[in-house]
């Protein structure tokens, strides 16, 4: 029988360091890890984009030279425009904050985190399964940075195909870099999906009694969501990718016109899953700003029903609407007729989403927390986003649109900004919570309002940009588009800056931060199941469902 | 807190206490209790998240009806569904466990089946049975266990911390009530 387990001191032993976090099995370990590791890639990722705002300062080339490149102009030296680093720092850019940063953080670091307290699972289902995608994940990200390294096209090292790689220039990218970059992918794939399927049961078979579906809270109900995206179509990207890996590497020729294949069709896969992928992005996001918003509202969230089956419909109709993003390859009229209306019916969910929060503030007892600013800011970049995404959504716009500076500001404020102030709100609203310390308000206050201007002076001019037509992804440009360029770095400087910032503030908040001992440090409105734990939460939390090795000491029978 | 508990009633009022004499197993029970973790997805819920899961991987496999691709893709898109299956299954799997706690007035009985492996038993004399709970040392918050003819044993450790709470008093209610 299943004898007694009881260590007459208190409780466990103590974990050494090694066994906490590299062994970990413990939901909330993970998750901490996965913002960690998350926050450190997020971390080269905009280092990235700082050198290419610092670039496109100043018409002409003066930093990425062929000669080496440069940190500090030089107008006396030689400087032969080097395409090649520039298109590596895009491609690159693009692949860690799509795989390696925004899906791990939100999905990842929160998901893990706080999805089975609001559900009250002790733990995730597989426990060992989610140490598993973490540490694939890590894997990943390191195959992604040897890719960046390798040798690549044009006898330098990288790739520079840009983060869809599409084919021919990702078939026909010389070096060992392209391949790296495609293991990199295949492995935060593989990552996912077992962390998809890890949510998805823990989700579906753990919830405690009596939290029926139309119960659970909006956050566990957005990473439910999102991990059946995952499930569903990163698959198919896995397939794509594949495919592009034979066609590199064993002769075949799936997307290669000479041997009948069809390249048109890997844009389809890719956008097959790259579409569900961008609401894999925002859709924890707003389970996140939901909480955020109720409990600065002091008001449960409008429209609890609503705001569920928005999710659901914005996932469904993610599913029908990928060949928006390739208007111009040559589609039949009727076809892109159906991509357009399909698209702006997204419009619908996502409008009761925005008009939902909206009313739960309408005669709430708002206080503008930290977290609130950011959910605030969240609500207004977004709308923003999805308005310029109407537009986007028509064909005829999309021609003259269609790879301009004006897509570039679109999707970062919907994910950029979108998901990166969510991200910010759910590390400002948790903190406390996650670590047993709160943040100085007016380090984050300071924050909001540098990252707010910031990020705005940085993608608001470049809609201007779009509709002068400048082109994305190049180097260079003519003078006529200096005034909003340089504007536009000078705002990636600064919401630099508030980035440096926040690390500063988050370190000093978990060294020397105010304690907080109180379970529920905000109010009555933050009622999901976390609030009623200690600060911060014991190892084990709403018990253990006993392990065959945590009961069964194996000396009887 | 993941599981449901049921109960079933002593079989005589315990009013009549004395009354009753169960000298041994082959007589009815005077207590007897279940317990098993609790699972929050009904058969049909799984044969619907199964269902819509299949039907929307598969709408990319449409524009690839009749070439090749489809073919190249298939295997990825049915093993994720297969996948899914298996976890959900296995989740199923690993909440079999199932805790059978038989009382008579001289003798009870602790049997729990497991997922994997034989079931286990444990039996004692009630009279002699010291039935305690570890707010803090055990594994688990509030664990329960039952101490008699030389073994210490668990019960319950599935149960959520205030479950465990009701069927410690319980335990000592019934075990105090036993007849003669």
């Amino acid at each position: 029988m299943a004898d007694a387990a009881i260590h007459g001191h208190d409780g466990h032993e103590r974990k050494g360091f090694f066994t906490r976090w590299f062994m970990s099995t413990n939901h909330k370990d993970i998750g901490i890890l996965y913002l960690f590791v998350s926050g450190a890639v997020g971390f080269i990722s905009v280092l990235f984009t700082v050198y290419m705002r610092l670039e496109l300062m100043e018409p002409g080339v003066q930093y990425m030279c062929l000669e080496g490149a440069r940190f500090v102009a030089d107008a006396a030296s030689e400087c032969t425009p080097n395409g090649h680093l520039w298109n590596v720092m895009i491609t690159y850019h693009g692949v860690l904050m799509m795989f390696f940063v925004v899906i791990p953080a939100l999905f990842g670091g929160f998901g893990n985190y706080f999805m089975p307290l609001h559900i009250g699972a002790p733990d995730m289902a597989f426990p060992r399964m989610n140490n598993l995608s973490f540490w694939m994940y890590v894997a990943g990200v390191s195959l992604g940075v040897a890719s960046l390294l390798a040798p690549g096209g044009n006898g330098q090292a990288g790739s520079g195909v840009g983060w869809v790689l599409y084919p021919p220039l990702s078939t026909t990218e010389a070096g060992i870099s392209m391949d790296l970059a495609i293991f990199a992918v295949h492995l935060s794939g593989a990552s996912s999906i077992l962390g998809a399927i890890n949510m998805i049961t823990t989700f579906l078979n753990m919830r405690t009694p009596g939290m029926t579906l139309h119960k659970v809270p909006l956050f566990a109900w957005s990473i439910f969501i999102t991990a059946w995206l995952i499930l569903l179509s990163l698959p198919v990207l896995a397939g794509g990718i594949t495919m592009l890996l034979t066609d590199r590497n064993f002769g075949t020729t799936f997307f290669d016109p000479a041997g009948g294949g069809d390249p048109i069709l890997y844009q389809h896969i890719l956008w097959f899953f790259g579409h569900p992928e961008v609401y894999m992005i925002i859709l924890p996001g707003f389970g996140i700003i939901s909480h955020v918003i109720a409990t600065f509202s002091r008001k449960p969230v409008f429209g609890y029903l609503p705001m569920v089956y928005a999710l659901v419909a914005i996932g469904v109709l993610g599913f029908v609407v990928w060949a928006h993003h390739m208007y111009t390859v040559g589609m039949s009229l009727s076809q892109q007729s159906y991509f357009m209306l399909a698209t702006m019916v997204i419009a619908v969910p996502t409008g009761i989403k925005i008009f939902s929060w909206i009313a739960t503030m309408w005669g709430g007892s708002v206080s503008f927390e930290t977290p609130m600013l950011f959910a605030i800011g969240f609500l207004f970049l977004f709308t923003v986003g999805g308005v310029t995404g109407v537009v986007l959504s028509q064909p005829g716009l999309d021609r003259a649109y269609h790879d301009t500076y004006y897509v570039v500001a679109h999707f970062h404020y919907v994910m950029s900004l979108g998901a990166a102030f969510a991200i910010f709100a759910g590390v400002y609203f948790w903190i406390g919570k996650m670590s047993g310390r709160q943040y100085p308000e007016w380090a984050g206050r300071l924050h909001f309002v540098m990252f707010f201007i910031g990020t705005n002076l940085t993608f608001f001019p470049q809609h201007f940009l779009g509709r002068q037509g400048m082109p994305r992804r190049y180097i260079d440009y003519p003078e006529a588009f200096a005034y909003w360029n340089y504007l536009s770095s000078w705002g990636a400087f600064l919401s630099f800056a508030s980035f440096v910032f926040f690390i500063g503030v988050v370190f000093y908040t978990l060294l020397a931060g105010r304690r907080v001992t109180e379970d529920n440090y905000w109010n009555e409105y933050a009622d999901t199941l976390e609030w009623s734990l200690p600060t911060p939460p014991p190892e084990h939390t709403f018990e253990i469902l006993a392990k065959q090795e945590e009961w069964d000491k194996g000396h009887n029978h | 807190m993941p599981f449901e508990r049921q109960i079933y009633h002593e079989r005589e009022a315990s009013e009549h206490s004395g009354a009753f004499c169960f000298a041994h197993a082959t007589d009815a029970p005077f207590y007897q209790l279940s317990l098993w973790p609790y699972r929050s997805l009904s058969r049909r819920g799984f044969v619907w998240f199964i269902g819509l899961t299949a039907g929307l991987i598969s709408i990319p496999l449409l524009a690839l009806l009749g070439s090749k691709y489809l073919w190249f893709m298939l295997p990825f898109l049915a093993t994720a569904v297969a996948m899914i299956w298996y976890f959900i299954e296995r989740s199923y799997k690993d909440g079999m466990i199932l805790e059978t706690l038989t009382i008579w007035s001289d003798h009870m009985e602790l049997t729990r089946q497991n997922p994997r492996g034989e079931p286990q038993h444990w039996q004692a004399n009630p009279y002699w049975v010291d039935v305690k709970m570890h707010p803090k040392s055990g594994p688990v918050e509030n664990y329960i266990t039952l101490r008699g003819n030389g073994r210490e044993v668990e019960i319950g450790a599935f149960l959520s911390v205030d479950e465990r709470k009701i069927l410690l008093s319980e335990l000592q209610d019934v075990l105090a009530r036993l007849p003669e």
